[in-house]
């Protein structure tokens, strides 16, 4: 017996819906009705956790804006079954016939960028970006690497997320980018963010972007901090009109 | 706001500088405008390292910074916690898992490590940084391959990166040469070394000299023209590039046919690190086989500068001399070797010499200054030449036409041998086999396999030894039986160790001067192509080999839970 609405709509999409063209020829499920709400459930069981409920990225980026910044169907479905190396998104082993309803599912939800261009001035931007932001981010090969690097930064997050990211940076922090302490046996602090950990070590790189391995066992103390080593650009240290600069020229950023 | 842009600039320009007094005086000015109360005490910002500490060798314990671990291609280590007494409490710390494997090959790679962090290349253009205490990620970089590779497809390999300041330098299946930011695993630049779609690849592990990041290719059962390149570690720029086979009516040209476009795809890949002779700037590189590998009904002539080992004045790119080990070959006996420097008594005068044990079966020694030729000995059953004549060229006894011949992968191949100069002994890994040879004419298109012929190999007559040769005489000082050919790469130490590996996934350590096994592990998969590393870390010695998928790190057991 059928009991689920995600195993119904499965059996939906295989009864009705056979794989009629390649996996190298595009998407045998574009447009599909049927195919995009098996990929609509697959999409909640699946990549919500990271992408958001609305897909619009939590630690994940964020996936409405893919098409807009010029990938392809055959992309999408590569990257969904590959994974993305030095991130955190694993591959996948299921069926193609899933993973191109997940395709169809995105890109129906898919948006052209919100970033309006009557706003903020880019080159001030720029200005500030240098001034502000180089000495954690790299664009280009060029600036700090304590926090992500931005060169592709209007391709992967909307606005919004941006705007939250500079104003509330703490609010959610993408994985390998939180704010660790560690207090070694002698009392020396280091500040750091958090690549990897387990029970028994954890790998920071710390506020010289020096990377370093460290056993538990040789610590006196290890705080996560919850929160992001980002310090918070409120309207006192970063006006409105100068976030507007500086969203305008993030928004020139992508790849 | 201006401290921080200042620290910025500074870092900004301490990055690209690469002189030594200017960064000096970039980072006396740091320094300067850091000095404050203490806050978090955290050390000195990581600027990585310079030509300067690559030219000391092994010679800081904590540092593995070249794929040979120095210029010289020794890879003769100065560590002497581990030994021969104590190597047989040698026990595994962590394991370090890829998470990809090789089709057809092995993990070929050698870790470099700086400052507790060790670096890694893998199969399928893979890399890490890893905690070299615990064997944990920092990053991980995966290259998106096309799907239409040509030679890169039947070797995805990867022997290891080079460094240089905050850049690490890899090349790629694809026939590309990138730069990552050391840091965060993120890519620099990017270009192209050659068309892969040709039959083009390349796997060797970068060398970096003084502004240069020097880089071979593969694809020599390809359609292919050999080359060895230098680049400027900033900006990916081609400074120059060495062809090793030669344009029509260049030097070397009259050893091929004067009609025929066989100069275009001749062959002589340069897929192994070479080793580098500062004072004389020279570098020395091994060339691969002629292509078509074994039908040469169209290649007549010695076939220069195929399995030879070439000196090239790196200033310049220019050839300073040359030595051919298989003149017009026609077995595939590639002379893709890590060539061994040494200075050394050699016939009651003092030599400074470069050393290759062939994968035709013999043991030259050469003077590296002018090339001469000053020994050539068998290190293996080698029924084909009957010995190296005195202008250097094997004496040919058996053509193939009185029974078999060594197998293509050779007496030994591309894995690192070892050279202990107390002892005057070269450790190399030896492969007996026996094959039939029959050559084919190929389809000669681009991108497609052009080796020209079809080996039968008698797998009962195969098997391999770890050998011990005097140097200055060629003679076999011991050996130490394999079960069948191998081709794990070997590594040495002052304390008188010999690490090896085998096809059975043995990784072993020997006494030096006897042969005697002390100690082995088994790993689980055949070790293949990688040759051992070693450092200090805490105060204890580290030693590494990848097998298969995984990377292990060895070390006496520590008084703690």
């Amino acid at each position: 017996m059928v009991r689920s609405t995600l195993t119904r709509l499965f059996l939906i999409l295989y009864a009705f819906a056979p794989l009629s063209a390649s996996a190298q020829g595009g998407n045998p499920y574009d447009g599909d009705r049927t195919a995009i709400r098996a990929g609509r459930a697959l999409y909640g069981a699946r990549c919500a956790q990271c992408h958001g409920g609305d897909a619009k990225g939590i630690s994940g980026p964020d996936l409405t804006l893919l098409w807009a910044a010029g990938t392809s169907d055959d992309r999408v479905f590569r990257t969904i079954q590959t994974g993305v190396s030095g991130s955190i998104m694993p591959s996948s082993a299921a069926p193609e016939k899933e993973i191109w309803a997940l395709v169809a599912y995105v890109k129906s939800i898919s948006t052209v960028p919100e970033f309006d261009n009557d706003r903020g001035d880019a080159v001030l931007g720029r200005e500030i970006f240098s001034s502000t932001c180089t000495q954690c981010h790299s664009v280009n090969g060029v600036g700090g690497r304590l926090g992500p690097d931005l060169s592709r930064i209007a391709a992967i997050r909307s606005r919004d997320m941006l705007i939250r990211s500079i104003r509330d940076p703490s609010a959610s922090v993408a994985v390998g980018y939180r704010a660790v302490t560690l207090v070694t046996r002698d009392g020396e602090r280091i500040r750091g963010v958090t690549k990897s950990e387990d029970v028994f070590s954890i790998q920071i790189v710390d506020t010289n972007e020096r990377l370093q391995g460290y056993v538990k066992a040789d610590l006196q103390e290890l705080i996560h901090e919850d929160r992001s080593l980002m310090r918070q650009f409120d309207p006192g240290r970063l006006s409105d009109a100068q976030l507007d600069d500086l969203l305008q020229y993030l928004s020139t950023l992508r790849g | 706001m201006l401290l921080s842009r200042y620290l910025t600039f500074g870092k900004f320009m301490l990055a690209r500088e690469s002189r030594p007094l200017m960064r000096f005086v970039v980072i006396i000015m740091l320094a300067l405008s850091t000095l404050s109360p203490a806050q978090s005490v955290a050390q000195d910002a990581d600027t990585g390292i310079g030509y300067e500490d690559i030219l000391q060798g092994l010679s800081d314990p904590s540092r593995w910074l070249t794929f040979s671990g120095d210029y010289s291609g020794q890879r003769h280590s100065p560590l002497d916690q581990i030994t021969p007494e104590n190597v047989h409490r040698l026990v595994p710390q962590w394991t370090f898992q890829t998470g990809t494997t090789t089709r057809g090959r092995g993990f070929e790679t050698t870790p470099l490590v700086l400052d507790g962090v060790l670096y890694v290349t893998g199969s399928n253009n893979y890399a890490w940084a890893i905690d070299a205490r615990t064997g944990r990620p920092f990053w991980q970089y995966r290259r998106d391959l096309p799907d239409d590779l040509t030679y890169g497809a039947s070797a995805p390999v990867n022997r290891g990166f080079g460094m240089l300041g905050n850049r690490l330098f890899m090349v790629t299946l694809d026939a590309h040469l990138i730069a990552l930011d050391r840091t965060t695993g993120n890519v620099l630049w990017d270009i192209e070394l050659a068309d892969y779609h040709i039959g083009y690849s390349s796997t060797m592990a970068p060398l970096v000299i003084d502004g240069m990041v020097i880089a071979g290719i593969s694809g020599g059962e390809y359609p292919t023209r050999g080359f060895v390149d230098a680049y400027d570690p900033e900006t990916g720029d081609r400074i120059w590039r060495f062809n090793t086979i030669p344009g029509p009516g260049e030097p070397g040209s009259e050893t091929w046919p004067s009609d025929g476009d066989n100069l275009a795809r001749g062959g002589g890949t340069t897929w192994m690190t070479g080793s580098y002779d500062p004072d004389l700037d020279l570098l020395y590189w091994g060339t691969g086989n002629p292509n078509p590998d074994y039908y040469d009904e169209e290649r007549e002539g010695a076939n220069l500068y195929t399995n030879s080992l070439v000196a090239i004045d790196a200033s310049t790119g220019t050839l300073r001399w040359y030595f051919q080990f298989t003149p017009h070959d026609i077995n595939d006996w590639d002379s893709n070797h890590v060539p061994v420097l040494a200075d050394m008594m050699f016939e009651g005068e003092m030599r400074s010499v470069v050393m290759v044990a062939n994968r035709n079966g013999f043991f030259y020694v050469l003077d590296r200054v002018t090339g001469e030729f000053l020994l050539g000995k068998p290190f293996t059953d080698t029924t084909w030449a009957r010995e190296i004549g005195p202008d250097g060229r094997p004496i040919i006894l058996n053509d193939g036409s009185l029974g078999c011949l060594p197998e293509p992968w050779g007496g030994t191949n591309f894995m690192p041998p070892s050279f202990n100069p107390a002892l005057g002994l070269m450790f190399i890994t030896a492969r007996e086999s026996c094959a039939t040879y029959v050559p084919q004419e190929p389809d000669f298109t681009l991108g497609r396999n052009t080796s020209g012929g079809v080996i039968w190999i008698d797998r009962d007559q195969g098997y391999g030894a770890l050998r011990a040769v005097d140097v200055r005489t060629g003679e076999l000082k011991w050996e130490f039986l394999y079960p069948s050919p191998t081709m794990a790469g070997v590594m040495t130490t002052v304390s008188g160790l010999v690490f090896a590996g085998d096809h059975q996934g043995n990784f072993m350590a020997f006494e030096a001067s006897t042969g005697e096994n002390l100690w082995h592990y088994q790993t689980g998969s055949r070790i293949w192509g990688a040759a051992p590393m070693t450092h200090m870390l805490d105060g204890r010695q580290y030693v590494l080999i990848p097998s298969g998928t995984t990377l292990v790190a060895f070390a006496l057991p520590e008084d703690r839970p």
